[in-house]
């Protein structure tokens, strides 16, 4: 069964329609890129999926191992095992880091049937993992996100991810921001999440990217559309030539 | 000296006796009646509701004290329930408290009342109503360690009947108290009225829970004058009853001394949660810092009415208010009445209110992380309560207000 298949779908924001009808399916082991201009509906359509209010689908369907995701709610879907690294992590202040990365541990592993983690093995858990995405320990003792630097939070946000296991990632631009060792870190991070159960989707508007976490498969959104789908190379055609070419011949 | 009035505190000589005093609060309950929104200072709490309601005094140990709504709390336990007040069973006064029974007492009580607002209903009420009163005498005995916690625990009544405790606290010269005033009572009205006095370099540690039943109405008045070099850390929390206002009227009456007063009202259903808070400097170099903040759910209600005066002789007084209140419903209101008298030109005072709703954005990062929306709720709700909690210095008092906070948030689940 596919991980994950997007049919024909469209989705507005109040009168706005963004997405035009996507068609994408993703099978666990695979790891997609998309690529597009600004504003053409890559945020969209990551919010989309992990089930953000406000985001009306007008038309199509979201499947996620054979089930329709479209009633779930977004806790629901996370703990059906989506996760969304944010383009823009949000600061939580007065909440605190350790108890935000457990609550969303123990989420996960009620929903599993599991029980919760015990508090001094999480501890060293998130140790291991963090320092292994160098994030330091005075940023774990910190309320989530607060006073992190631009870079810091796209690491912390794949130390959740790492932390959670999702079967599907969506990463939001987890690139920009990064300074060049720190995206070979986080790089390093996302393909220790790669493997044969899990599926990505990942938004970038770099190639460069895609030279570390090297994607089976490219797509190109433009005006709400996939408008070419290709294998790595047209990556790299898009950092020689840009989208103009492209969209025009769409 | 002894100031009394709400608008404009000024000095008094003569201690106005005790029939005298009944006297007046029958002519201003006889004239004024329950307050409705008319009245200024009732704006935005009506009283309306009592006018048709008789309530009988609450007299004699009715119930036996609760002692749920304490639990986590150690120290002296005083038991005030209906007309009695006593010292829970089996426990006897530590060296440095006295505890004197003052319910009879008319020159006591003309003192106590002297100090208070003038023309007020709340001091009114209990002058012309009182059902217990006791005076509580704190002093640093000469060879001791430290005094223990006092727990007033203020309990009793039933719907039908009406309470109005009086209870007047003396911490003397040099000594350290701590005091929790917990109400939970079943009264249909409960009209507490607690006074401090906190005397020159005397410092009071001071949290206040109100958790009455559903259907009691609440009028308290907490009444703080300070001495010189004094402390009081102060801490209310609002989350029972069906109507509630506390007032808080604190004094600075000598230099150099610092009042922290923060509270946290929380509200669902129906409740109407009041905090109205009059501090007034009197005399220069004083600090007045107030936190306020309230969680309204459902269709609940909260008012925050906060005024500081700064007298002509306050100066470089620093007097910082601040309240926020955070709206979890459609049908929540809140309102928030900051207000600033200054008659001295060399002081540092700000004041700010801000009502709000909890932030979308940050609810569904939570939930994107799988935490479900009650949760990620609650964690957002203690968020914005946080530092408004670590304002409380004494730790067993922070642990137990804590709880409180957690009791409330669990029934959100
Ligand atoms: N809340 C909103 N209300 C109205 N329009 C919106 C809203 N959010 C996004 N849009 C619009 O939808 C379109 C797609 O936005 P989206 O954020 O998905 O683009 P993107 O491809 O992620 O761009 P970028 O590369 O800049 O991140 C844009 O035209 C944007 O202005
Ligand atoms: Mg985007």
């Amino acid at each position: 069964m596919n991980l994950l298949e997007i049919k024909n779908l469209h989705v507005s924001i109040g009168d706005t329609k963004i997405l035009h009808g996507i068609n994408l399916t993703i099978n666990r082991g695979e790891v997609h890129a998309i690529m597009g201009p600004n504003g053409s509906g890559k945020s969209t359509l990551s919010y989309v999926l992990s089930g953000r209010d406000g985001y009306e689908v007008t038309e199509g369907e979201i499947l996620l191992d054979g089930q329709s995701v479209l009633e779930m709610e977004a806790d629901e879907r996370a703990r059906a095992g989506m996760f969304l690294a944010f383009q823009y992590p949000v600061e939580l202040p007065g909440v605190s880091g350790m108890s935000f990365l457990r609550a969303a541990v123990n989420a996960r592993r009620r929903e599993a049937g599991e029980d919760e983690v015990d508090q001094l093995e999480f501890v060293k858990l998130v140790r291991a993992a963090a320092a292994d995405l160098g994030v330091d320990n005075d940023m774990l003792k910190r309320a989530v996100n607060v006073g992190f630097s631009g870079g810091e939070k796209k690491r912390y946000e794949i130390l959740q991810m790492a932390l959670l296991q999702p079967s599907l990632a969506v990463l939001d631009e987890t690139d920009s921001g990064l300074d060049v060792d720190a995206l070979k870190i986080v790089s390093h991070g996302v393909n220790a999440q790669r493997g044969a159960s899990c599926g990505m989707l990942v938004i970038t508007h770099y190639q460069r990217l895609l030279s570390h976490i090297v994607p089976d498969y490219v797509h190109i959104l433009a005006g709400g559309r996939i408008i070419k789908s290709g294998d790595k190379s047209l990556a790299l055609e898009v950092e020689e030539n840009g989208y103009a070419g492209l969209v025009d011949a769409a | 000296m002894v100031m009394r009035g709400w608008s404009m505190p000024h000095k008094l000589s003569q201690i106005i006796s005790w029939p005298e005093q009944q006297a007046k609060a029958k002519d201003f309950l006889d004239q004024k009646g329950w307050p409705d929104n008319r009245q200024e200072a009732w704006k935005y709490t009506s009283l309306a509701h009592l006018r048709e309601q008789q309530f009988l005094p609450a007299n004699g140990f009715e119930k036996l004290a609760s002692s749920a709504s304490v639990e986590g709390l150690e120290g002296l336990m005083i038991e005030i329930s209906g007309g009695i007040a006593r010292l829970h069973d089996g426990q006897s006064l530590p060296e440095g408290i006295s505890i004197c029974d003052i319910s009879t007492d008319d020159s006591a009580r003309a003192a106590i009342f002297t100090r208070l607002a003038d023309d007020h209903l709340l001091p009114a009420l209990s002058a012309l109503h009182q059902t217990s009163a006791i005076a509580i005498d704190i002093e640093k005995p000469a060879l001791s360690a430290s005094i223990p916690p006092i727990i007033l625990n203020i309990t009793g009544g039933d719907k039908d009947t009406a309470c109005y405790p009086l209870v007047m606290v003396r911490v003397h010269k040099g000594t350290t108290a701590r005091i929790a005033e917990i109400h939970s009572s079943q009264a249909g009205l409960a009209c507490p009225l607690m006074v401090y006095d906190v005397a020159d370099e005397a410092a009071l540690h001071h949290i206040r829970l109100q958790a009455e039943a559903d259907h009691t109405t609440h009028l308290g008045l907490n009444q703080m004058q300070m001495g010189k070099n004094s402390q009081i850390n102060s801490f209310a929390i609002s989350m029972g009853g069906a109507l509630s206002r506390l007032e808080t009227h604190s004094l600075f009456l000598g230099t150099d001394s610092a009042l922290a007063q923060s509270a946290i009202y929380l509200g669902r259903d129906r409740q109407h949660h009041d905090i109205t808070s009059f501090v007034a400097h009197e005399l220069r170099d004083c600090h007045s810092r107030q936190l306020i903040r309230g969680v309204l759910d459902d269709k609940a209600r909260g008012v925050f009415q906060g005024k500081v005066r700064v007298a002509p002789d306050a100066q470089k007084t620093d007097g910082q208010q601040m309240s926020r209140a955070l709206l979890l419903s459609r049908d929540a209101e809140a309102d928030a009445k900051p207000e600033l008298e200054i008659f001295a030109d060399d002081v540092v005072c700000s004041h700010g209110a801000t009502v709000g709703e909890l932030d979308e954005n940050l609810m569904f990062y939570l939930k994107s992380r799988g935490i479900a929306e009650a949760e990620a709720r609650n964690m957002l709700i203690d968020a914005f309560l946080i530092d408004t909690l670590e304002e409380i210095e004494d730790a067993g008092f922070a642990a137990f207000m804590a709880a409180q906070i957690a009791k409330w948030s669990a029934a959100n689940r």
